[in-house]
């Protein structure tokens, strides 16, 4: 039963024409929804396979994070050949082994380094990078280096494994009006959150209603989009509305106004409201969130710190909020970015698109410490670059397996390199 | 034509009821050139005044039925290019545009120069002292994208300000540059590329915004070099990152200009530091562009760019890639998912950009390309684009009247997706469908109710639904019409409707 509904779900969906430019270009990314009451039917029909209460929050550092300013290399002459601006600050990096130590910002992540709560798998890439933001970060939405997929990995892990038939709040997006590419996907249901405050229908209940009856077996291509999207925002509105009322935050996300490249952490915003989410029991799963900012072709010092500065202050906030609900046992926090920079720094004090770079695991799950190699300095490619050493989907099928406890293998086709950087 | 204006004419002050008659609607269906259609008419059990045009389509599959296209008529296809190409119509502007037909008024668009808005006061003496308040600047450009004689050169400076993005988060609002970009813009909206191409490469806010302000031969910062090529006229794997670097180079050299202002600035804070009048007094810069440096730029032996070795300038760098067999269609395909269609076809686009490029890239010749295609006005083009928050707010404003809206439009664009001056990425607004989520639809029904409220007199609905959706509606919008109990909320459901979200 489940097999068959499966079956037809997606591909009937695309000969009824509910899928839309999806060919085309510029709309290769597009996203397209099945009519909700199919949705649901669909939804309904599947046993909800995954009982746990794990959750995962995505953190997308966007633009492509600095890792050789993220973790930096302690004591490597070539780091300094290379970044003869850059490598200054290392002198105040924290130290987290003999070779390497985290941006001085991060401070809040080094107590949870030092607590055992955090991985960092270093030179984290994929064969034949991209140095095009818009390229490299589709191939980590869809986990395919080969660009031939269309459905977010994360999407596509909620359309196989979660029946989120009157749960809207399974896959969600936090402080963003769109839905991120990672998440994307024919078959999941998924709400945005752009703010708590700002969630409700201002004209009320009668906008309410004639908005539900307004879109309602829409006709043209787009009807199906309209309305599920306008049933979501109900069921979220409703969703939020007693989950605000029971939520009291036990951590202070509050902004630097020291900090100068944007007037506020939107990011502490976003994880304050996933926070919220998560321990009201409003049944979400996967939280998709991000820090923009970090392509630092120019003056990167500053900027790069602060966004630093940024992520420290939100994700430490927002794991001692969990961690004060009792709840940092059933969360993961992993980030993700298109990629690293060019180790050698430019004439704008700043660095270029490059390859691979470290990714964060963080939450009591984890299994602390250092995990693939970094990649050599003195060993660069023909174009300056870094060489990558584990896999990005590596990282993700450990995420999918030892966390959410989800086949991998039924999401990616295949199989990769397994790290054990997770609790059993 | 006549039929149209017959369905204009206002109703009778006292009529509280719905003001759809047989008559008018049957007027609208002639006028939509959809006779068929209106020998099915449907009479509402409880609403005998109040008719559509019923949708046709496959009755045993409700998801898809499309909408009826009224574009077989001239009336309508008029109404279809003002929603396309001028964020909708004000009264007169369709009274107008109606009057005058399709052919004169696309003439209307490309010929009329396009006008320049009010300056904005303090602009051009931003500096550290004075930053240009954001808002100000959002304020500004919503108001003359309602206010404006030449709508159309609004609606194509906010096509450019999406393809060649710049934000003010990176540009910063201590500089004239994102105002002075937006002037540029607007002033060749409709210039031949390579005349565009130039006035981007040296913009102020553009060389800060990708960096080239900062980039010698001696350290090439690559970031405009490659999404020169890769989002602005190529496209990605049209190019090697050899080619990036080379560009690089080869574009070394510019530096952004400064102002007196600016320049004040500086030295008031130096010697707020020092407690020294400067030694050094910079002189303020004449022009509004980069200023090319001959000491940061390159100096040296020939290289190769694009297949080609040669002692590299900046304008040959736009030649050589005016060259490419990729620059042509990727500029047409881009435009034509913009204001036609979300799937072109290759042939479409191939017919298109050849005349494109055999016109040296003249922009006014592809924009009336465009506007005259069959494929412009086919069938399954009507209703086949989503409207940006921005071409809903200003649509909003100009159907109710009130220009005083766009003191709402300036602030409401963020929850749906859309901020002036701060694209998401160097990318510009990703279109269509990516409009759409749970919280954009809220966030647009929040538009309206607000819409509805601040305006400062509402008026009268009268047959709005033809004016503004062709009267081609949804069981569903034509029964909340005929159910709503004042122009107020007849008002609010069709601004709120799929069909008025639809271009």
């Amino acid at each position: 039963m489940v097999a068959s509904i499966d079956k037809i779900g997606r591909r009937e969906f695309l000969r009824a024409g509910l899928v839309f430019g999806a060919g085309a270009a510029g709309l290769a990314a597009g996203y397209a929804a099945v009519p909700d009451v199919f949705a649901r039917a669909i939804y309904a029909a599947k046993q909800e396979k995954i009982v746990n209460e794990k959750v995962l929050v995505m953190i997308q550092l966007a633009g492509g994070n600095d890792g050789l300013q993220t973790v930096m290399p302690l004591a490597d002459q070539a780091y300094r050949d290379l970044r003869p601006q850059l490598s200054k600050s290392v002198d105040e990096a924290l130290p987290i082994s003999k070779e390497f130590g985290l941006n001085k910002n991060l401070s809040g992540t080094k107590k949870l380094w030092d607590d055992g709560k955090v991985a960092i798998v270093q030179g984290v890439g994929y064969p034949k990078p991209s140095f095009s933001h818009f390229d490299s970060i589709r191939v980590w939405e869809t986990a395919d280096p080969d660009r031939r997929q269309q459905d977010g990995w994360l999407g596509k892990t909620i359309a196989d494994n979660y029946d989120s038939a009157g749960h809207p709040l399974v896959g969600c997006a936090c402080g963003t009006t769109g839905i991120p590419g990672a998440l994307r996907d024919l078959q999941a249901t998924l709400t945005v959150v752009n703010s708590q405050q700002s969630f409700k229908f201002n004209g009320g209940d009668e906008m309410e209603k004639a908005m539900g009856a307004l879109y309602t077996s829409t006709p043209g291509i787009y009807g199906a989009l309209f309305d599920t999207a306008v049933t979501t925002a109900r069921d979220t509105v409703a969703q939020l509305k007693s989950s605000a009322a029971s939520y009291t935050p036990k951590a202070l996300y509050s902004d630097n106004p020291k900090l100068v490249y944007s007037s506020k952490n939107q990011l502490a915003a976003a994880l304050q409201l996933a926070a919220q989410l998560i321990v009201t029991g409003t049944g979400v799963k996967i939280l998709h969130v991000t820090l923009g900012g970090f392509d630092t072709h120019f003056t990167q010092q500053q900027r790069h710190d602060d966004l630093m500065g940024y992520f420290d202050q939100a994700v430490s906030a927002f794991y001692t909020d969990l961690a004060g609900h009792g709840m940092s046992d059933r969360v993961l926090i992993a980030t993700w970015s298109e990629f690293g920079r060019r180790p050698k720094e430019n004439a704008s004090a700043g660095t270029d698109h490059g390859t691979s770079a470290p990714v964060f695991l963080m939450g009591d799950a984890v299994k602390g410490g250092l995990y693939g190699a970094a990649p050599s300095l003195t060993k660069l490619d023909t174009g300056g670059n870094l060489a990558w050493n584990v896999d990005f989907r590596s990282v993700y099928q450990e995420i999918l397996e030892g966390h959410l406890g989800v086949d991998a293998k039924e999401v990616f086709s295949q199989s990769f390199d397994k790290l054990a950087i997770l609790r059993a | 034509m006549d039929e149209m204006k017959a369905t204009q004419t206002p109703p009778p002050a006292a009529q509280k009821k719905p003001t759809v008659t047989r008559r008018t609607v049957l007027a609208a269906a002639a006028a939509a050139g959809a006779g068929v259609a209106a020998s099915r008419l449907l009479a509402l059990a409880n609403q005998p005044t109040f008719e559509r045009v019923p949708i046709t389509g496959t009755q045993g599959n409700k998801t898809g039925l499309d909408w009826v296209t009224p574009l077989g008529n001239e009336a309508a296809r008029v109404s279809h290019l003002l929603r396309r190409f001028t964020f909708g119509a004000s009264a007169e502007e369709l009274d107008k545009a109606q009057t005058d037909g399709y052919a004169r008024t696309v003439d209307r668009f490309l010929e009329t120069k396009i006008a320049e808005p009010p300056p904005l006061a303090g602009a051009d003496d931003a500096s550290q002292d004075n930053p240009i308040n954001t808002g100000t600047l959002q304020q500004w450009w919503v108001d003359w994208m309602t206010a404006s004689p030449t709508p159309f050169g609004e609606r194509m400076t906010l096509f450019w300000h999406g393809h060649f993005t710049s934000d003010y988060r990176k540009v910063g609002t201590q500089y004239p540059f994102l105002y002075w970009q937006n002037l540029t813009w607007r002033k060749n909206a409709l210039a031949d590329l390579k005349t565009m191409l130039y006035q981007v490469t040296i913009d102020p806010a553009m060389l800060r915004y990708l960096d080239l302000g900062n980039s010698t031969a001696q350290s090439p910062n690559e970031n405009y070099s490659r999404e020169l090529m890769e989002l602005f006229t190529m496209g990605p794997q049209a190019f090697t990152e050899d080619d990036v670097r080379a560009g690089a180079k080869a574009l070394s050299g510019w530096r952004e200009p400064r102002t007196q202002a600016m320049i004040d600035a500086d030295l008031k804070r130096q010697q707020m530091r020092t407690g020294q009048p400067p030694k050094i007094v910079p002189k303020a810069d004449t022009v509004k562009t980069g200023i090319f440096d001959p000491q940061r730029g390159y100096k040296g032996a020939a290289f190769m760019y694009l297949g080609e070795s040669k002692v590299w300038s900046t304008d040959a760098v736009l030649d050589r890639i005016l060259q490419q067999d990729a620059t042509a269609p990727f500029i047409t395909r881009k435009l034509l998912t913009a204001f036609v269609t979300p799937t072109p076809s290759d042939a479409y686009v191939a017919r298109l950009s050849a005349a494109y490029r055999k016109s040296r890239y003249d922009t006014k010749a592809l924009m009336r390309d465009i506007l005259t295609s069959p494929e412009f006005t086919a069938a399954d083009t009507y209703r086949g684009l989503i409207k940006s928050p921005t071409e809903l707010m200003i649509h909003t404003a100009k159907a109710l009247g009130d220009k005083t809206l766009a003191k709402l439009v300036a602030g409401q664009g963020q929850g749906m997706g859309q901020t002036l001056f701060d694209p998401p990425s160097v990318g510009g607004w990703p279109e269509n469908e990516s409009w759409v989520s749970s919280n954009t639809m809220l966030a647009r029904a929040n538009f309206v109710t607000s819409a509805v409220q601040a305006v400062k007199k509402l008026p009268p609905f009268a047959n709005a639904h033809n004016t503004q959706i062709d009267g081609v509606m949804s069981a569903q919008t034509l029964k909340l019409l005929n159910e709503a109990a004042d122009d107020k909320r007849r008002w609010s459901i069709l601004l709120a409707s799929p069909e008025f979200q639809l271009k």
